[in-house]
């Protein structure tokens, strides 16, 4: 096989072996002999592959966040809740895939299907992402982290990739499966193809936009029950805030002023960015959003969001990693 | 009644980030309030739809979900609690203690701002102000039994919190009129319709049903957590 270092065969360890009292003068006499501090080869097999190196470690990290998400890895308890969210953001297309072929009517459209879904996703946001950031945090092992390749950089990239992956999981699911019933089922007209490739684009934005804003929020505390409320607060009252004050606005008739209060809902945001902005499809929002300059404003929200959320993540790892 | 462990929670609930958080719910409704107000539709029925849909159902949950769990289940996560067990005192007096601590600050949060968002906007008018505070504090007291309990009884206690009151009051609630007999935002409105004379304010449970359902939800959710306390088994984080 690979070739060994020789090592000098000693028995049972070092010099200190039990079953082997030292005499009352050893000590002494092994100071002459022998250079102090040796390291024993105590035969350990040693790893002869290659280094994969800092991408594929950012990679493992990717992966095992995104299975720890699901509670694949942990324990069954931890499975449950992410599971049943999972089945539950199912529903909507397996009621509209029967709907379809029993009544020959479309169900749930594709564009609002995050929209409509919107609770689940934030309790899975809310339940979730504290489980990807907060351990590591309140264990303190960073440093462990830090101490292969993987740089600060790296780490934050790896939690939301897997986060966004998961929520990504989450929405292309179910909405794939809709897809593929409506093309089997195949209703009298054409299958709505472009809604189903914008849901998809939008599917992309939301689960980067809602992992930045659920991490960024989730690594500011150590302590997961606070992370979950905080992150579920943040999304009731953005949600309540929109929904008050568009009512108001449209209670005094003022229908543009009532559109910008729909955005500062994030889901009705990236909504009104990427689907009815870029892809041109209905609003998901019970009124319509500013057009013009809204759509511009929207995008750049968005974008300007997930920096944010990105920038918090790196200058709060820093300081956790200096402790 | 334990003055030392009342002390200690309320240090653990409102000397820490939590506060923030505390803080800003009833901000984010004084500061529709007062928007309410600036663009003129600061009517009846507004305020009346702002503090139901607002107050009570959105502030009042999440008052009751971080007081609750926040007087208990970090203890528990921390295994700190082992401290406070180890003591000669009753259990059950613990979880009674606990729950003063997370009613009153519910309490002092959810009430207070409530009147004063109502009082912004209609003054005393029909009593609406007034039939939202009782509501928000009678609801707040029982949502803070409710959710100390679950933090005694599971490890994802707020999870489990936000699903009862996203999933079930909010999106079943909505579909199911059924529903809405089990929802404590639902007995809170029944409370301030009993004292509010508003024509906007309108709720389909009787006062007797609520009213017992919220006695029997706050006395049994202190009394279980109680229980147990008493025979609590502290497991390694999973």
């Amino acid at each position: 096989m690979s070739e060994r270092p020789s090592r000098p065969n000693t028995p049972a360890g070092g010099p200190a072996a039990p079953g082997h009292p030292a005499a009352p003068g050893a000590p002494a006499q092994e100071n002459h002999s022998s250079p102090v501090g040796v390291i024993h080869d105590i035969g350990y097999r040693h790893y002869g592959g290659g280094r994969l190196g800092r991408s594929s470690a950012t990679a493992a990290l990717a992966v095992h966040s995104l299975r720890g998400i699901f509670g694949i890895g942990r324990t069954a308890r931890a499975k449950i809740i992410p599971f049943a969210l999972g089945a539950i953001m199912m529903l909507p297309a397996v009621v509209s895939i029967a709907i379809m072929a029993l009544a020959q009517q479309r169900g749930m459209a594709y564009p609002g299907y995050a929209a409509g879904m919107q609770p689940i996703l934030a309790i899975f946001l809310a339940s979730q992402s504290p489980y990807a950031v907060a351990p590591d945090l309140r264990f303190r092992v960073l440093p462990l982290y830090l101490s292969r390749p993987v740089t600060i950089r790296d780490y934050v990239g790896a939690k939301l990739a897997a986060m966004a992956a998961a929520i990504l999981l989450l929405l292309a699911v179910p909405l794939t499966v809709l897809f593929v019933g409506e093309l089997l089922i195949d209703l009298p007209g054409a299958p709505l193809t472009s809604d189903y490739l914008a849901s998809m684009a939008g599917a992309v934005g939301y689960a980067v936009l809602l992992a930045s804003l659920g991490v960024a929020i989730a690594s500011l505390t150590p302590r997961r029950g606070l992370g979950v409320a905080s992150i579920i607060a943040l999304y009731l009252l953005c949600s309540g805030v929109s929904t008050v004050l568009a009512a108001t606005m449209e209670s005094v008739n003022d229908y543009a002023a009532a559109g910008w209060a729909w955005l500062v809902n994030p889901f009705f945001l990236v909504d009104a960015a990427v689907h009815v902005g870029i892809f041109g499809t209905e609003p998901a929002a019970p009124g319509a959003y500013p057009g013009g300059i809204g759509v511009a404003a929207a995008i750049v929200a968005v974008l300007g969001l997930i920096a944010l959320s990105v920038a918090v993540l790196i200058m709060r790892y820093r300081k956790a990693a200096s402790r | 009644m334990n003055g030392v462990i009342a002390g200690i929670s309320y240090r653990a609930l409102l000397g820490r980030r939590r506060i923030w958080l505390l803080a800003l719910l009833p901000v984010v409704l004084l500061g529709l309030a007062v928007l309410l107000r600036a663009v003129g539709a600061d009517g009846e029925r507004a305020t009346v739809q702002l503090l139901q849909n607002f107050a009570i159902g959105v502030m009042l949950p999440l008052l009751g979900l971080i007081a609750g769990t926040g007087v208990i289940a970090p203890e528990i996560d921390d295994g700190t609690i082992i401290h406070l067990l180890a003591k000669p005192i009753s259990r059950p007096v613990i979880a009674q203690t606990k729950f003063l601590v997370a009613a009153s600050v519910v309490a002092a949060f959810a009430t207070v701002p409530t009147f004063l968002a109502a009082y912004l906007l209609v003054g005393l008018e029909s009593g609406v102000a007034a039939g939202f505070a009782l509501g928000a504090l009678i609801g707040g007291v029982a949502y803070a039994a409710v959710f100390m309990l679950l933090g005694v009884v599971t490890r994802h206690a707020v999870t489990v919190g936000i699903a009862y009151a996203v999933i079930w009051e909010g999106l079943v609630g909505n579909l199911v009129p059924g529903a809405r007999r089990f929802s404590i935002q639902q007995w809170a409105q029944t409370v301030a319709d009993q004292i509010s004379s508003s024509a906007f304010l309108t709720t389909g449970i009787g006062l007797g049903f609520a009213a017992t359902a919220l006695a029997v939800v706050t006395v049994g959710g202190v009394v279980w957590a109680g229980q147990r306390l008493r025979s609590f088994s502290l497991t390694g984080d999973e």
